[in-house]
This record gives structure tokens, sequence and C-alpha cells, in this order.
């Protein structure tokens, strides 16, 4: 497996004073699915941000795909997607006109767009719909299409900040399941989420995060058998207790 | 009952935000700042009841005639000695004493012979010289001196004929003892007409640009601003830093979007006003109902723009929308959604506000430095002042404003651009909390 993510000893501060990560370390390969997990406030969806191109980081290095963050931010964007948590689309655009407008971002070639598009259109399901502003949809919906927005451009690197966030349970599982199928195909996936069962079926690797740092990384499996753990959940709960009570 | 007072309260207290009272707060400071101004700077000039008259007859008559003028508290100041020219162009007299430039405004010159011809019973002739040096309010209000000094003249004059019980007066003269001929001096020409129409044709021609560009920018601006605090809100910002594209291509698309809605609108309204204006005055100013006279007087005057005034004035006022444009872009970043939008707008909105009302009231040339610099620093200032000032051919003020228009939008932008390539422009507000 080629290496498509290298996260080393990332620091961001907002200000001076407010550290939101404090020496984040990870690598995330092609094929992999890795996932965040933490409390609320823990630095993941900062850590995200960062790797995203959208926050700049106080010190640490960050490649993609052996490229500099710090120096090669444009060239990055053009292998990465982000969806980030509450992300909205534009409400007067057609699902479709949305859609198009995202695909001519990403390259001028018409055949291109189109392909995207196609494809976008596959992961979103309801056709149909694609014609309506995207005001009418629902939560649901208006996730769904931001996801297949993300997956369209089959990035080397998927970075999804709570990807089945107000999703019902069959869209969840039916999310699931594309993420799991893009993996397959080499994409490497980053993602954050506070549903331990999801990143328990899905992930390949997990890295437990809180106060701006990673306490613990691991398989699934690998986890739960160091701290004897019924499931992910108890793990997190076992880590997060132990980094509050300084075990690291 | 009680549910509706929970509810008012609610609704109340939801109303209650700095986001709502800031902008009023600034408002009123802004006009009290304004009135401040306004106040001070009519306290400095000693208000506009002054008047220079040149009395060429010197006699018993005309110089209680002044004495009266000086009674019905005008500031008169008089001259024996100096003609007209050196009043205007000069700024001492033979003797060394300075003339002031508000005196210069309002001349008036009394004829040789003065109360000769009048105890003679013939009809008396003054001129009356409004020296226009700019077209504000206050320049307006000057012009109205002169007809209210030889009405009290005439006052004066059509007592002293009843006192003195002259035989060969007749009722004409004593109805009319004097007539006025009124010109108006502007950049060293002189025309024979009413200073109120001119002041009434150029305030046709120019009053509506600066209303029009007021309504622009501060409706420009809420569309940037808007539009941003809504990417921000709708959280597409975030998906939209993270596509393959350019920063500085996001800022121009935003701002020459809005650039080109700004245009749009400056034009619909320019045509409303014109429209509007042709209403109020009755197509006086419009140019087809003005008579030869007054069209003569325009052109001896040189108050008739040339095309190339048109196209510096259209410049000022493009680089003006523009300006507020690239400040709304950089008080957009702040924003943290659409409600807290339209407060951070309030700035803006002072910086229009004080140039569009001063420049209305005042003549810039004649305030005092501290005030002319800080309203030179406002880069609306310009496009205000540009019409007037092509008017009297002040080419120098306008190029030097379009300029100055020019750098102060081109570092905006600047700064927009670096905002948008860092991620000031998600965290800014976020910092900003915290350290509150």
């Amino acid at each position: 497996m080629s290496e498509v993510l290298c996260v080393d000893q990332l620091r961001k501060f907002y200000g001076k004073k407010f550290p939101a990560l404090t020496g984040v370390s990870f690598k995330v390969q092609a094929n992999e699915i890795f996932a965040l997990i933490g409390p609320n406030g823990a630095g993941k969806t900062t850590t995200l941000r960062v790797i995203a191109t959208i926050l700049t980081p106080t010190s640490g290095q960050i490649t993609v795909l052996g490229q500099r963050l710090d120096r090669e931010a444009d060239k990055i964007r053009e292998h990465i997607s982000y969806l980030p948590e509450e992300a909205g689309a534009y409400k007067n655009l057609t699902g479709l006109n949305y859609l198009k407008f995202m695909a001519e971002l990403y390259t001028a070639d018409r055949s291109k767009q189109r392909a995207y598009v196609e494809t976008a259109t596959e992961i979103f399901g309801l056709k149909d719909r694609l014609k309506e502003k995207i005001g009418t949809y629902s939560k649901g919906m208006t996730r769904k299409i931001l996801l297949a927005r993300t997956m369209m451009t089959e990035p080397k690197l998927a970075i999804l900040d709570e990807p089945t966030s107000g999703l019902d349970v069959l869209n969840a599982m039916e999310i699931r399941e594309l993420i799991k199928k893009k993996a397959e195909t080499g994409m490497a996936v980053l993602l954050s989420s506070h549903n331990m069962l999801e990143i328990e079926h899905l992930s390949h690797r997990v890295a437990v995060m809180d106060h701006g740092i990673i306490h613990e990384i691991g398989t699934p499996a690998g986890l739960k058998e160091k701290y004897g753990a019924k499931n992910l959940e108890e793990v997190f709960a076992e880590v997060v207790k132990c980094g509050n009570s300084m075990c690291y | 009952m009680r549910k509706f007072y929970v509810l008012l309260k609610k609704e109340i207290r939801e109303l209650l935000t700095p986001q709502i009272f800031a902008p009023m707060l600034v408002m009123v400071l802004v006009f009290v700042f304004i009135g401040k101004v306004l106040d001070s700077e009519n306290k400095r000039t000693g208000g506009t009841q002054r008047i220079a008259v040149i009395d060429q007859d010197n006699s018993s008559l005309s110089s209680r005639a002044l004495e009266r003028l000086t009674a019905e508290n005008f500031l008169v100041e008089r001259y024996t000695g100096a003609d007209l020219n050196s009043l205007i162009s000069q700024t001492k007299d033979t003797t060394g004493r300075a003339y002031a430039y508000a005196y210069a405004r309002s001349i008036l010159i009394i004829p040789r012979g003065f109360e000769d011809e009048l105890m003679n019973c013939a009809q008396q002739n003054l001129e009356a010289y409004s020296v226009i040096k700019d077209f504000s309010v206050s320049a307006a209000f000057s012009s109205g001196v002169l007809k209210e000094a030889t009405a009290v003249i005439e006052d004066f004059v059509i007592t002293e004929l009843i006192e003195r019980d002259l035989p060969m007066v007749s009722t004409e003269i004593l109805k009319n003892p004097l007539t006025v001929n009124d010109h108006v001096i502007i950049n060293n020409r002189s025309a024979a007409i009413d200073p109120e129409a001119v002041m009434a044709f150029v305030t046709s021609q120019t009053t509506y640009i600066p209303i029009v560009l007021f309504l622009v920018i501060i409706f420009a601006a809420q569309i940037i601003v808007t539009a941003i605090a809504n990417e921000k809100e709708h959280k597409t910002l975030e998906t939209l830093l993270t596509v393959p594209i350019n920063r500085s291509a996001l800022v121009a698309a935003k701002m020459v979007a809005a650039g080109l809605m700004a245009l749009v609108i400056a034009l619909i309204y320019l045509l409303e006003f014109r429209y509007y204006m042709h209403g109020v005055t009755g197509g006086v100013g419009g140019g087809e109902f003005l008579d030869d006279r007054l069209i003569n007087a325009l052109y001896g005057l040189g108050l008739v723009l040339k095309p190339v005034d048109y196209v510096l004035q259209g410049l000022s006022i493009f680089l003006g929308i523009l300006s507020a444009l690239a400040i709304a872009f950089v008080l957009g970043s702040l924003a943290e959604d659409i409600k807290s939008a339209q407060g951070l707008i309030t700035p803006l909105v002072f910086l229009v506000m004080v140039p569009y009302f001063l420049v209305l009231f005042l003549d810039l040339n004649a305030i005092s430095p501290v005030i002319k610099t800080i309203l030179y620093a406002i880069p609306f200032t310009h496009p205000f002042m540009a019409a007037p000032n092509l008017l009297l051919n002040d080419y120098h003020t306008v190029i030097w404003g379009i300029v100055y228009e020019t750098c102060f939008f081109m570092v905006f932008v600047f700064i927009a651009t670096k905002l948008f390539a860092s991620d000031r422009v998600l965290t800014m507000k976020l910092r900003l909390r915290r350290r509150s």
C-alpha cells in the first residue's frame, strides 16, 4: 500500500493562547479508511480542516502524495475532496446545476465534467430530484448530494467529517457501503465520527484523540484486545478517561 | 396573557443585540459629528452674512446705507479705493489689509454719483457680484446674501427720499429707487445672470449623483457582505476553499459580480433620478427649457461638462463603488452570519455619510485643514466632489482623487485576497470571540 497522507507533529493554535492541536501524527495509506474519534473539542475537525487546506498549521508537516501542504496547497487541492460536518449547498441551484458547477471547478475538460456529474448522479440515486432546487431537499438528501459531490472527482484522499450525520439508518448504511467500495478502488479515506459502531465496522484503523493529541492508534480489533473491551465505545471511554487522568 | 408576555420578553431579548444597536449608535454619532463639524466651520467662517462693498460714491448716503447694513447684522467690509478685479484676484488691499475669503463671495458696487443722482430723483443701478467658488449649500446660501443686502439698502434709500421730502420725486422712484444688476463670477469669468439661476442649474445637474452614489455604495456593499456571510452561514465557503481554484479568483469573482450589479443599479437609479429631477424642476436644468440668456451665461462661465469630464466623473464614481466593495469584502470576512453582516456594514455607512453631508453643506476649500485632510482620506469624498470640481475646471483635484481611489481600492483588494489566502477568513471571528 502506498502512503497518501502523512501528518507529522501537527500543531494548531487559535491566536497565541488557545491550542487546538498539540502534536498530531499519523499516516493514511491508499485503500485505507482511517478514522479519528474523540470527544467534542478533541481537535478532530481542526485536524481535518488543516489537511483540507482551509486552516494553516502553526507547526508540523503534512504531505499528501509526497507534496508538502505548506508549499503546494494548490496542487494538493486537485487530489483531495472535503466534506465538512455541517456543509451546505447553494439552495437556489438545482441539484444538477450544483454538481455541474462543482465539476467545472475541478476540470475544464467537458467530457470529464460529464463523467463527474454521472458518477455523482449514480451516488445520489434520486435522478429525478436533481432537477429540483436544493432548497427543497430534506437534510438527508442534502447530505447525500454533498457526499456525491465529494466522491465524484475520485479524489486520492477523501476527507469526511461525520459523513453520515443527519442520515437515516438506510441512507447511512448506503453511504458506508459507498465509502468501503471507494476505498477498495484505491481511495484513501480520512473520516471522523461520533458513531462508534460505524467506525468499528467501517474503519481499517482508528485514532483516539483528546485535548488536541492522539492517544491511541490501531485497528478496531487490536484496540479492543489491548483494552479488554467489548466494543470501540468502551475503548474510547477508557482512553479518554486515561487521557484526562494523565495516564500518558 | 402570561404566555403573550413570555413571548414578548423573548422577542425583545432577540432584538436587543449589539448588531441592532451598533448601527443606530453609529448613526447618532455620525450626525453628532457632522453637526459639530458644520457648527465649528460656521463659527470659524463667522456665518455667511458677509458682504464686501466697493463704495465708489463714498458719500454720506452710501456710508449711512452701509451703517444700516451693519445694523441689520451684515458684516460689511467697505472698500473705497479698490476695484472689482483687485478684490477678486488679490489677497491684500493697498494698505496691506487682508481680503477675507468670505468677503469676496458677495460683492456690491455702489456707483459714483449714487447720492447726487438719487437726490435728483434718478434711479440708480447697483452691481451685485456673486463669486461662486463651490456649489455647496453654504455657497447657495451666500448667493442670497446680496439680495437681502440690496433690499435693506433700498429700504433705507426709500426712507431717506421720503424723509427729505424732495419736490421732484415720483411715485415710481419712491417704489423702486434702485435696480440691481446681478453678475456671477466663476474662475475669473463673469456673466450677467442671477446667481440663483446658476446654482439651480448646477444643483439640478450634480445633486442626484451623490444621492445615487450613496444608495449604490450602500446597496453594493450589502450585496457583497451578505454574499460572504451567506457562504459562511450555509457552510459553503469551507467547500469552496478546498477546491482547486486560486483564492484571488474567489475574491475577484465576488467583487466583479457585485460590481456589475452595482453598475446596473446605478444606471437604473440615474435614469430614475433624471426623470424625477425633470419632474421636480419642470424641465429647468434639463437643457431643453433653458432660456438663451442662461445658456449663454453658462457657456460664458464655463459651466458645461465636456466629454472628458464625463469620463473622469464616471471613473471617479466607478472607483468609489469598487472601493466600497473592497471595504465591504474585508468587513464581510468578519461576519459570522447574515445577521451580524448587517451590523458590520456600519463603518462603511459612516464613511459614506460623513463626506456626503459635509460635501453637501460645506465648501471644502474653506474648511480647516484637519477636517479637509480627513475628508480627502475618505475615498467617497472624491466621487461626491467630482462633478462640482469638473464644472469649476479643477482637474488637479479630480485626477488626484482618481489616483487616490485607485490606490485605496488596490490596498483593500490586497487585504481581502490575503484574508482569503489565509485561514483568517474562517478564524477571525473565532479569535475575536475568544479574546472577548
